[in-house]
């Protein structure tokens, strides 16, 4: 592992055992996250981002499981289980054991902060009694010693008046103080990761804007590593330094956030970056990405995004493309899982037949979305 | 298939031309009182923990709301959770009875409407929520969905009606063969399609979307957004488009006005509001969001503190105790450095932001560049004995007393026209300083 890489993961795979059958929510997913940066974990609903995320720190219950792959932490295994060449899976020796996560890891050596607060928050505990208790197991330090650290955590994270509001219990908070108190938590051991699901998704944006500020200072002052896993590209823009697009469960590009916003090199990213509307600019017609995403239950063949695809031809539905590096000589690494790239992947996608999607017929395949029917569906 | 409108609708007698005034509302006020009235108890929190009686509070929701929309345009309203937009709807559509104000629709004020004059209104006004799913009963498969509001107006004919809602799934851009599924098999955005289905199937005038697609995602966002302009274009619908999404409102929107704390901050046309904003507040917003682009800087986290309570907000402009440009008491001499820091000093001690050993760290903290004189030096010397005395509550007081009341934002309720840089229609702005003296 490279010295710089905090967290690596290799291949990674959860899925779902439900009812109606096996849910494949994390797909096979790479990446690493180097010390001090921000990577984003962006993608639309469904897309697998909080399965990935909790994977991480394996906090997947019943009826999912991590099925395969490899997740290391500095030196550490939190996750392995290989197939070996007689083609048995096996369990890594070093892969820490549950007590292990829970002591040494969690809290401790990567946190993780979540869209709701009140998930984390107990509502008959006061925050300060939180926080408090939560340095005191953590960080070993003796009742009294912890609550003033936890008053200089609240203070840090800009909790007005923070003495008095030490009693406040969590619904007297509002929804932005909560996920304040939330990132002080996250703080208050020094991890070197921070895995952010959708921290700031239900705040107001003045309010988020806040947060924002606050991430970008704490980060410095501290050089913690995040996972920033959000839906929204202007949270992208603003924060990450790299950026991983998630679709039905892969990582389908992964970029420096310049990259991937200048030279995205993968259909899916273009349409994505080409759907939304701007703040600082008058756009009078979105050019939508058609149709809908399919269910992870039972992804289509080939790319899973041959359905939606306008560059979509016949072998992308046969091909299902692992993301390989496309960048030029002399670029920064881009990861592209896409067959245009001729070069790279080699399965001659210049000579296959274009096909029809719901992209490029205006018919929908499945359920009807907007340009998925003749007639009246005509948005430009 | 025809969409031409069935006889049995007979609304060509009030017809408003397009560019006119179809919806107006006219010092909109809405209060809800909570708790139970004279014999609620309640405990308080600086009291002791006794319980003590307490008048009912009065939730001060849409405060002295006006504006016009006019025919075929989309009026988008714009603010944070809370501020009101959703009672403004509601109010506006009559669901909620006003507490003050007037609201007319084809220049009837709906107030004085009853039995069939006021359902025939009613008919003409739509709504479409935030949730699309939970606006759909689970049970009722689409069909009958998009078909129960002709049946409860009574207008066209029972065949007609079918065909009528298979015509108009295909408007929305759905399958008319999905008469006979039920929401659970439609995702998020197709089931927001059902809903502008069912809204149109009346065949309205005015439609109020409350948050339509804040619960979907960007890609089908874009998808929902596109259809509502293109429905628009093709039945000559007019929208109140309720948004916190200032992207989404930019787009959709011809004039856009800005909600804070139940009062309306900033009306104007759309380019106007977003290229020329006058109100701190709004510019405040549009710096807030992050822009989908990493070579654009300059995103700041520029408010403080949160919004306060409706129950009671603060006197003059609301915005007051977290505008950024709040006016200096003119009860001063003060230079605009000496105010800056005074204001900065004045909200540091509200919200207890920092520690302080010793007056010389306060200065240097606060007061490098410029320290006031005369009067109000003396205020701000009182202030910091009692801070470095830990009485911050006194402090506190005192420097909300003798400076944050003493401003014009305080003592009046700003409403002011400004002269527009794009277009020419009205641009209003509640902030003094368009006050042009
Ligand atoms: N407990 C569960 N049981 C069954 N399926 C699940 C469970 N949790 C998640 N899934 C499925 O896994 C897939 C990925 O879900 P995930 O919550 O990770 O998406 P996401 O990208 O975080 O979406 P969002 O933006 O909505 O938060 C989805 O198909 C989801 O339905
Ligand atoms: S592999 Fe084919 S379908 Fe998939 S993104 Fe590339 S061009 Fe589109
Ligand atoms: S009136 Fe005063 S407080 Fe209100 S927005 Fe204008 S400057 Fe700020
Ligand atoms: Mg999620």
């Amino acid at each position: 592992m490279h010295p710089d890489t905090v967290l690596n993961v290799e291949n990674l795979k959860t899925q779902f055992f439900t009812e109606e059958g096996v849910v494949r929510a994390v797909d096979g997913i790479s990446f690493s996250v180097k010390r001090g940066e921000i990577l984003g974990l962006v993608g639309e609903s469904g897309a697998g981002k909080s399965v990935a995320a909790k994977s991480i720190l394996r906090l997947i219950d019943n009826p999912g499981e991590i099925v395969g792959g490899r997740i290391t932490f500095g030196e550490k295994t939190l996750f392995g289980l290989e197939e070996g060449d007689d083609g048995e899976v096996r369990q890594d020796e070093a892969m820490l054991s549950n007590a292990d996560m829970r002591r040494d890891i969690r809290g401790r050596e990567i946190a993780i902060i979540f869209q709701d607060p009140m998930e984390s928050l107990n509502p008959v505990f006061t925050i300060g009694e939180q926080l408090r208790e939560f340095i005191e197991i953590n960080r070993e330090m003796g009742k009294k010693a912890a609550r003033e650290e936890a008053i200089h955590m609240l203070r840090e994270v800009g909790i007005p008046d923070p003495e008095t509001r030490y009693d406040s219990y969590p619904h007297q908070f509002s929804g932005g103080m909560r996920q304040r108190v939330l990132i002080a938590m996250a703080l208050a051991c020094e991890p070197s990761l921070i895995i952010a699901d959708e921290p700031t998704t239900a705040l107001d944006v003045t309010v988020e804007s806040q947060i924002l500020d606050l991430v970008a200072d704490l980060q410095q002052k501290y050089d913690t590593s995040f996972i920033w896993v959000t839906h929204d590209m202007g949270v992208v823009a603003e924060i990450c330094d790299r950026v991983c697009v998630m679709y039905l469960g892969q990582i389908i590009e992964q970029a420096d956030v310049d990259d991937l916003f200048y030279d995205p090199k993968h259909p899916y990213t273009e349409a994505l970056l080409r759907s939304i509307p701007r703040p600082d600019e008058t756009v009078d017609e979105l050019d939508p990405i058609k149709g809908v995403m399919p269910e992870a239950i039972n992804p289509p063949s080939g790319c899973r995004f041959h359905t939606r695809c306008p560059e979509a031809r016949e072998v992308c539905m046969e091909v299902d493309p692992e993301a390989k590096d496309v960048s030029e000589a002399g670029e920064r690494l881009h990861r592209a899982a896409c067959l245009i790239h001729d070069d790279e992947f080699g399965a001659d996608y210049r000579a296959s037949t274009p096909i029809e999607t719901s992209a490029t017929s205006g018919f929908g395949t499945g359920l009807a979305s907007d340009g998925g029917v003749s007639g009246g569906a005509d948005d430009e | 298939m025809s969409s031409e409108p069935a006889r049995s609708i007979s609304d060509d007698d009030d017809d408003i031309a397009f560019g006119e005034t179809l919806v107006s509302v006219e010092n909109l006020t809405k209060h809800f009182t909570t708790g139970g009235g004279l014999l609620s108890l309640r405990y308080d929190a600086t009291g002791g923990g006794f319980p003590f009686r307490t008048h009912s509070d009065r939730v001060r929701a849409v405060e002295n709301v006006s504006f016009d929309i006019k025919k075929g345009e989309t009026l988008g309203i714009v603010g944070e959770s809370g501020c009101g937009k959703s009672t403004l709807a509601r109010t506006i559509l009559k669901l909620h009875a006003p507490t003050d104000g007037d609201i007319y629709f084809k220049g009837e004020n709906l107030a004085d409407l009853t039995g069939e004059a006021l359902r025939k209104r009613r008919r003409e006004m739509q709504m479409i929520f935030q949730d699309p799913q939970s606006s759909l009963d689970p049970r009722m498969k689409v069909g009958p969905i998009v078909e129960e509001p002709m049946k409860a107006h009574d207008i066209y004919d029972p065949d007609e009606r079918s065909d009528r809602v298979r015509d108009l799934l295909e408007k929305v851009g759905l399958d008319p063969q999905h008469y006979n599924r039920y929401p659970h098999e439609f995702s998020g955005g197709q089931r927001q399609r059902v809903n502008l289905a069912r809204a149109l199937a009346v065949n309205p005038d005015f439609i109020v979307c409350d948050e339509p697609v804040s619960a979907l995602d960007v890609s089908i966002q874009a998808q929902v957004l596109n259809t509502m302009k293109r429905l628009q274009r093709e039945f000559g619908l007019t929208y109140l488009f309720i948004a916190h999404d200032l992207s989404v409102i930019r787009h959709i929107s011809d004039r856009v006005g800005v909600m804070y704390l139940g009062q309306l901050v900033e009306l104007a046309d759309r380019d106007e509001l977003f290229e020329n904003p006058q109100h701190p507040y709004t510019r405040s917003l549009l710096e807030s969001i992050p822009v989908p682009d990493p070579r654009v800087e300059g995103r700041r986290g520029v408010l403080e503190g949160d919004v306060p309570s409706p129950i009671n907000p603060p006197s003059g402009c609301r915005f007051r105790t977290r505008c950024p440009d709040l006016i200096a008491p003119d009860t001063y001499e003060m230079s605009d450095a000496e105010w800056v820091n005074v204001r900065r000093f004045m909200r540091a001690v509200d919200r207890r932001t920092f520690t302080v050993t010793d007056r010389a760290e306060l200065l240097a903290e606060f007061f490098d560049d410029a320290y006031p004189d005369g009067e109000a030096g003396d205020v701000t010397d009182r202030a910091i004995d009692n801070v470095l005395a830990d009485e911050w509550e006194t402090a506190a007081t005192l420097l909300q007393e003798r400076f944050a009341e003493q401003s014009i934002c305080a003592l009046r309720e700003p409403s002011y026209e400004v002269e527009p840089e794009h277009g020419t229609n009205q641009h209003f702005a509640a902030c003094h300083l368009n006050a042009d003296d």
